[in-house]
This record gives C-alpha cells, sequence and structure tokens, in this order.
C-alpha cells in the first residue's frame, strides 16, 4: 500500500492571512503547501479582467499602519503602486474601514490591480489551486485534509486561513478530538461576518467621469460604496465602477437572482452618477458571502491548539486581530507563524 | 513643586504632566479632576486620571489623608460591570469590592484604585462571550487568549503611576495574592506590607465553604455556573482556609 507524504503545513485559503502565513513558514524553511478553492490567490484581495482591463472587486485600496505590511508591499516592484489612492472621497456614508481615512493613514492602490501582491507572496511557494477542502479529520498521528475530488493530503499542522464562518464546518470532526476545538469551534458561531453583493461594470468612457475615486452613499439602504476603479489606472480604456451593497440589503438579496440585485445595485448607482452608469458595455456579479468581519467581532490574536501526536490546527484571517480587514488579516498570518515557529 | 496640602492641587500640579510612562505600554497617566463622594459606606474623595493610551478613565476612591503617606492600606480593583453593578454571581467582584471599600472607610487612610479594565481586559462584550463559552462547558485557554484575556502587566503600571500622582509613598496592599506585591515594586512601587482580604461569609459565597474545587478546577456556585476569580486575586472566605 503507498504511504502519501505527510507534511509539515497546509494552510487552507490563500488569501492575504494564508499567504502571509505560508510565505513566513517557508521562509524559515518548512515545507508548506497552500490550498485555495479559486482559480487564483488573494481571496477577497481580488482582480478580475473585463475586456483585458483590471477591475479590483473585493478590496478596493490598501491602507495600513503595520511596518512589516509595508515593508511587504514595498517589496514589490516599483512603478506599480499609486501612493495616496483614493485622493479624492465623496459621500458622508460609513467607509468599511474608518480607520483607512485617519489623517495619518497611508492608502495605496496598484495600477496593475490589487492581485499583484498577493502574487507576489505566492511567488515560490507549493500553491494549489482550485482545490476545495469538505472536512478534516484527525487519524494516524496526521491531520487529514480532505479534497472534494476524493483525494486527501495529510500534515502535521493544518492551518485554517478564511473568514471564521468557513472554518466552522471543516473542525465538526476534529472537535470531538479536543475541548480546546470544541471550543473555538463554538466561539467562531460567536463571531458573525458581513456580505457584500457586488457588481464590477465597464462603460464607454463617459464624458462627465464621476469627480471622486470611491464614493460612500449617506442615504442609500442600498450601496455601500461605489469606487472609481479605472481611476486607478493608467490610461484606462473603459470607465470602470466597482458597486458594493451594505450589509443587511445584501443579506437580504444573498440567494435572490444575480441578475435581480446586479439591477439594483446599477440603478441605485446611476442615482448618483447618472443615467450612463445603469448601462454597461459588460458586467460581473461577484457574491461575497463574508466580505468582511462585523466589526467588534474581531479576537485579539490567531489560535493554536495542539492536537495529540505533536499535530496542531491554527487559525489565521481578519478575525484574528483586532480592526479587521487587509492588514487584521496579514498581521494574523505572521503572528500566526511565528507561533508555529516557536517564536511567539 | 510646591508641596501639595490637598488631593485638589494635584489637578494643578498635573495640568502639564508629561513624562516616560510606565511599563512596556509606557502608560501614563495624570490626575484631572477630584470631588467629594460620600458612599453608604463612608465618606471618600474621587479622584479622576487621564490615560494617555486608551480612552479608559481610571479613578481612585481615596479616604484619609494619603498625601505623602505611608503604608496607606490599598486595594487595586478591575471593573467588572456584571458583578459591582448588577450583582452578577458568577466572580466575587462586589464582594471584594465592598468589603475593600468598608475596610478602608474604617481606617484612618486608604485608597481603592478602580482600574476601568472590564473582564481582566477583555471588554465587556468579549467577556459575555467568555460566558457564553463557560454556559456550554467550555472554559480552555485558547479560546480565552483569543477573546484577550491578557496577563495584569498594564494594570501594575498604571496602579504604580496612579500612587506616584497620589504622592503615596507606600502602600500595604489589600490582597491574597502575593504576586501582586513584586509586581508593584517591579514598578517602583514600595510595599511596606499585606492585609488579607478576607471576604466574610454570606449566602452567595457559600459555596466557598461547602465545597472544594471541582474536577475541572473551577468553583461551581449554587446556580450552577461557574465562578471566577475575576480580580485576580484568590477569593478567601473566613472560614474557608484550612
Amino acid at each position: 500500500m503507498q504511504t502519501l507524504a505527510t507534511h509539515d503545513t497546509i494552510v487552507i485559503g490563500a488569501g492575504i492571512a494564508g499567504l502571509a502565513c505560508a510565505h513566513s513558514l517557508a521562509g524559515a524553511g518548512a515545507d508548506v503547501v497552500l490550498l485555495d478553492r479559486a482559480r487564483g490567490v488573494g481571496g477577497r484581495c481580488a482582480t478580475w479582467r473585463l475586456r483585458d482591463q483590471p477591475i479590483d472587486h473585493g478590496v478596493a485600496f490598501l491602507h495600513c499602519a503595520s511596518a512589516e505590511m509595508w515593508a511587504s508591499i514595498y517589496a514589490m516592484p516599483e512603478g506599480e503602486r499609486i501612493d495616496g489612492w483614493p485622493k479624492s472621497v465623496s459621500g458622508r456614508g460609513s467607509p468599511c474601514q474608518p480607520r483607512a481615512f485617519f489623517p495619518d493613514a497611508h492608502r495605496m492602490a496598484l495600477q496593475v490591480g490589487l492581485t499583484a501582491w498577493p502574487k507576489h507572496l505566492a511567488a515560490g511557494l507549493s500553491v494549489r489551486l482550485q482545490t476545495t477542502v469538505t472536512r478534516l479529520s484527525f487519524a494516524g498521528g496526521a491531520v487529514h485534509v480532505h479534497l472534494r475530488d476524493g483525494g486527501d493530503l495529510r500534515a502535521t499542522t493544518v492551518v485554517l486561513a478564511m473568514a471564521g464562518p468557513q472554518m466552522d464546518p471543516l473542525l465538526t470532526d476534529l472537535a470531538e478530538v479536543t475541548d480546546e476545538l470544541r471550543a473555538t469551534q463554538r466561539l467562531l458561531r460567536l463571531l458573525t461576518s458581513l456580505p457584500s453583493l457586488t457588481v464590477m461594470a465597464i462603460y464607454d468612457r463617459p464624458k462627465t467621469p464621476p469627480s471622486w475615486d470611491v464614493f460612500y452613499p449617506e442615504d442609500s439602504t442600498v450601496l455601500q460604496t461605489v469606487v472609481q476603479d479605472s481611476a486607478k489606472r493608467r490610461e484606462p480604456r473603459f470607465g470602470a465602477l466597482v458597486m458594493q451593497g451594505r450589509p443587511r440589503w445584501s443579506r437580504q438579496n444573498l440567494d435572490a437572482p444575480a441578475e435581480q440585485w446586479t439591477r439594483a445595485l446599477l440603478e441605485e448607482t446611476a442615482r448618483y452618477a447618472g443615467a450612463w452608469a445603469k448601462r454597461p458595455l459588460e458586467f460581473k456579479a461577484q457574491r461575497w458571502q463574508h466580505a468582511r468581519v462585523d466589526a467588534g467581532n474581531e479576537l485579539s490574536g490567531p489560535i493554536l491548539v495542539s492536537l495529540p501526536r505533536d499535530c496542531r490546527i491554527g487559525m489565521a484571517g481578519e478575525l484574528f486581530s483586532p480592526g479587521g480587514g487587509v492588514e487584521a488579516a496579514f498581521v494574523s498570518g505572521r503572528r500566526l507563524a511565528e507561533r508555529l515557529l516557536g517564536k511567539g | 513643586m510646591i508641596r501639595a496640602a490637598t488631593l485638589d492641587d494635584l489637578v494643578e500640579r498635573d495640568r502639564d504632566h508629561e513624562c516616560e510612562g510606565m511599563g512596556p505600554a509606557k502608560v501614563c497617566v495624570r490626575i484631572v479632576g477630584v470631588a467629594d463622594l460620600p458612599t453608604r459606606f463612608g465618606d471618600f474623595r474621587i479622584v479622576a486620571f487621564w490615560n494617555n493610551r486608551d480612552a479608559k478613565e481610571h479613578v481612585a476612591i481615596v479616604h484619609g489623608d494619603i498625601l505623602y503617606a505611608s503604608a496607606v492600606p490599598t486595594r487595586m480593583h478591575s471593573e467588572c460591570l456584571t458583578g459591582d453593578v448588577i450583582g452578577s454571581l458568577r466572580c466575587d467582584c462586589r464582594d471584594q469590592l465592598i468589603l475593600a471599600l468598608k475596610k478602608i472607610a474604617n481606617q484612618e487612610r486608604g485608597l481603592l484604585l478602580y482600574l476601568r479594565q472590564e473582564g481582566r481586559g477583555i471588554g465587556l462584550v468579549n467577556k459575555i462571550r467568555a460566558y457564553s463559552l463557560q454556559d456550554q462547558g467550555l472554559d480552555t485557554v485558547e479560546a480565552n487568549l483569543a477573546l484577550g484575556f491578557r496577563d495584569d502587566e498594564r494594570d501594575y503600571a498604571i496602579a504604580a503611576h496612579m500612587l506616584q500622582s497620589l504622592t503615596v509613598q507606600s502602600v500595604a496592599l489589600m490582597t491574597n495574592n502575593p504576586r501582586k506585591i513584586g509586581e508593584l515594586e517591579r514598578h517602583g512601587i514600595e510595599v511596606s506590607g499585606r492585609i488579607p482580604h478576607v471576604i466574610p461569609p454570606n449566602d452567595h459565597n457559600r459555596f466557598y465553604l461547602e465545597t472544594k474545587a471541582n474536577r475541572s478546577g473551577h468553583w461551581i456556585d449554587f446556580s450552577g455556573k461557574p465562578h471566577l476569580t475575576e480580580q485576580s486575586d484568590e477569593v478567601v472566605v473566613d472560614g474557608s482556609r484550612s
């Protein structure tokens, strides 16, 4: 009988938290495999292409206070950063990350699309994309990662790096093994995330493009944010908007047909930007079921639980560091890697 | 600096107070308000502190003349909304608070530092989340860490600075936790003695006398809820010591 190799570490979820963790572990010489169900790395730090024009349809821009996150971004090749973006912000609605607009906050976008950063972090790592994990189990001194396509992988350490509610079902079998994981699973159920129905759309360049880079309407029950994505691009061929729905409205429409809520987002945007916004050349709908952590639910740090036979389960993500957002994801991934390496 | 004659003088003294701060978090507090506070336990003055690190507004409850005094009976109390105010039986915070205030009021001088560190720093919401886990029989180290339970390092830094601001020369610490003495001393406070903090038995804490710690090492009170020592101070009920 063939025995499968047991990896040091499998990281499930190649978003910013998983990448930050795997990057640190690999840097320390560990054997790490990253899995993600999507076609690319980055998770919600996502860029799609419509008619070959990049559009960031998850995170719209980066901001942070953490020096190590800056160092990671600045380690990328020059010429791609647009420092200070968004420069022009309109509307008195609340940004999903108010601290991005504190006077000392440093914001930036990437001209080629925000996924450039996660791609940079993933360079040299062993990443398996389009790989969906259905459950975890513990047997024979290893954690088994069961894949949708039928196979399974084994590791002594498994890191979950995804939205909190997505971890819950993966923990069910392991929760029988240790009280710590049972407690963790219950804890995760107390903490909620917010959805956002999102539409990205491209247009013939409008005669009067919006004067803002980002717009936070204060009086809409539908729209949280509209981002003029084309304002990030050097000589864009098209105008591009990304419209993100408010949490409550998104939750109410989460199971509705995409055509229905897409139309609602386009029409609501047209109320503010002009009738042209209703008629895109092309658009794509994105259902972010766990767009972001519900503020106030964040935990103080990553979780690391020991299993018998020196096996471990780690958890990182924006839920696992105060403040949430990309920075929390990055920082929690790094902190978890330090704990796994015995430095934290 | 002119020697302060009353607590009120300390507000003027601290108007431009700046210092390096104490502990790794560089906590600096200054006295910003003083008022009389008559209570059902006796007459006190309340001293309000401004804090440079977070919006936590700490207070000292002072009885008698503590200015430049030595061996001042001193109690450190961490805020506990559920216990102090609501009378929760999941902890002994209210018993400990009332006992301290009564004891201090009956002496020539003394003070209580009321530190606004709800749930030992994790905040009210997360304390209630922790209770929710305990209700389900789960009280684990990792979950508590994730909720933000931290060591008391910061409390000692704040307490030490508050005592220094109050011009107290040395304290007689009202505690059952000898570690607290060393921690305060490490922050430059002279501890001249320790006063055991022994709670009189009552209907709500008699389980300390009647039961021993259960298998999980937790006290379970008569309503079946795990009982916490939220003041990081061993609970001693009169008669419970062997």
